[in-house]
């Protein structure tokens, strides 16, 4: 177990930037982060991969399917009812990040983040920033892969629409059939 | 679109490929298939360019501290403990923490080793920011952008060894970096080699590895010139390949890199134009070295 604990503590800074991007608040982010790093040492022993060097992406892959669990049990329990898909979801996160920011780019597309389904923001956040592959992806988040790919989708077009000021734009890439 | 050949540009395969989830050679087919579908690649560029924003965004909070109450919350001892409300929680386990690494107590010596050695490696990185160097981009890369800013600008003998004698120029090169070299043909999208030369490896290297590195020159009507520069010694021959993107100026110039990894070579194209430029002709040049790869050998 400690070899786990020792070997988390460079996987820490980034996990923690994607809990804050993923809550949109540091205070919610702190919390969920340390819940996760705690039920990882209690859990450390059901933490199995052989050394070598795929070994920190197996720890790191871990921990966020442990996060996003958690992650997800807080959505749950922040709703009575669960009548729509959590892909429906609709709730615009708070975002208590500090005030000055001197890009509006990506003032832009923090708030525009913080607005999406949680879905599609967990989904956004595991590939294209911790550039997990589709498979991992499909783990951290216990859904098939095809699951994986049409919230990827959905998600980019929803990203982009609303950092294009709600327009629709041009329509998106057909599919090729 | 045509319907029979296209099925290689669908929705899935394009999200893919900007994610960099496609085998070297598929994502060789990809790239090449984009240069005859202007709108595939343009979305590809936009998913991308998202892409990289999210990447960038709030890079620096990696650098913050973390808070003594996370790194403590990793001890099975403080897992087990009963939970008292955070903020009590926090400051206790400071103070146990504290205490642990004054006395060595309960693996207490371990555990802040490996606090000093995270620190280090930050402090590490940390230094290599400040002095203008982003630790992430490896050393050939700024070797390739150095190297550009030398020779690009250079009239008279900006090659060692022209593309008259192509031939001749890839063999040479090829043998001195003990791996079979390639010097796309870019002459359909209005890119001619101008030839290469042999550089040598930064200090780098690995132990073993050859010292030698080749640049190849390309140039356009209009004059314009990019760099192709090969270094041996890729360490992650499986991973799917990767474009990224640098910057550095010199001279009051910005030379932008991109660069990637494909089987045992790495990859650094270096061009004073835009990102857009850069990117398309990248994936040209990595689609046609795929090509030439693949493509059985010619006596």
């Amino acid at each position: 177990m400690t070899v786990v604990l020792e070997e988390a503590l460079p996987l820490l800074p980034r996990l923690r930037r994607h809990a804050r991007l993923l809550c949109g608040d540091t205070a919610r982010a702190d919390d969920l982060l340390q819940d996760t790093l705690e039920r990882a040492a209690r859990k450390g022993a059901l933490f199995h991969a052989e050394p070598g060097p795929t070994r920190q992406d197996a720890l790191r892959n871990w921990l966020l399917t442990l996060m996003h669990r958690l992650y997800l049990n807080q959505r749950r329990d922040a709703r009575e009812a669960l009548h729509d898909s959590l892909d429906e979801e609709d709730t615009v996160q708070p975002l208590v990040h500090e005030p000055q920011q001197q890009v509006a780019l990506r003032l832009d597309l923090e708030r525009a983040l913080a607005a999406l389904p949680a879905a599609a923001r967990e989904i956004l956040l595991l590939v294209c920033v911790e550039e997990l592959s589709y498979q991992d992806a499909a783990r951290v988040l216990d859904v098939p892969v095809g699951t994986v790919m049409s919230r990827l989708s959905r998600a980019r077009e929803r990203l982009r629409q609303s950092m294009s000021g709600g327009e629709a734009g041009r329509a998106p890439l057909r599919v090729v059939k | 679109m045509t319907h029979d050949d296209d099925h290689d540009l669908d929705e899935a395969t394009l999200h893919a490929y900007v994610d960099g989830q496609l085998d070297p050679a598929r994502a060789a087919a990809v790239a090449d298939r984009l240069l005859r579908h202007p709108r595939a690649a343009q979305q590809v560029l936009a998913w991308r360019e998202q892409r990289e924003s999210l990447q960038a965004l709030h890079r620096e909070w990696l650098d913050e501290p973390i808070p003594p109450r996370l790194t403590a919350a990793l001890r099975p001892e403080a897992a087990n403990a009963p939970r008292w409300p955070r903020a009590w929680a926090a400051a206790l386990l400071l103070t146990v923490g504290v205490g642990a690494g004054l006395a060595g107590g309960w693996g207490g010596h371990a555990w802040w080793h490996a606090k000093q050695e995270a620190a280090e490696r930050a402090s590490a990185e940390a230094a290599a920011r400040a002095a203008g160097r982003d630790p992430s981009v490896p050393d050939y890369v700024r070797d390739a952008a150095i190297a550009h800013a030398v020779y690009q600008p250079e009239q008279r003998h900006p090659v060692e060894v022209g593309a008259d004698q192509a031939d001749h120029l890839i063999q040479w090169l090829s043998k001195r970096l003990g791996q079979p070299l390639h010097a796309p043909v870019l002459r359909d999208y209005g890119w001619k080699l101008v030839g290469g030369r042999l550089l040598p490896a930064g200090d780098d290297a690995a132990p073993g590895a050859p010292l030698a590195r080749a640049q190849f020159m390309y140039e356009n009507e209009t004059g314009e010139r990019f760099t192709l520069y090969v270094s041996t010694g890729a360490r992650s021959p499986e991973a799917p390949v990767a474009f990224r993107l640098t910057r550095r100026v010199e001279a009051g110039q910005t030379t932008r890199s991109l660069y990637w990894i494909d089987g045992a070579l790495a990859y650094a194209l270096s061009g004073n134009f835009d990102e857009k430029r850069l990117r398309i002709l990248a994936d040209l040049v990595h689609a046609r070295i795929g090509m030439a790869d693949r493509a059985p050998r010619s006596p």
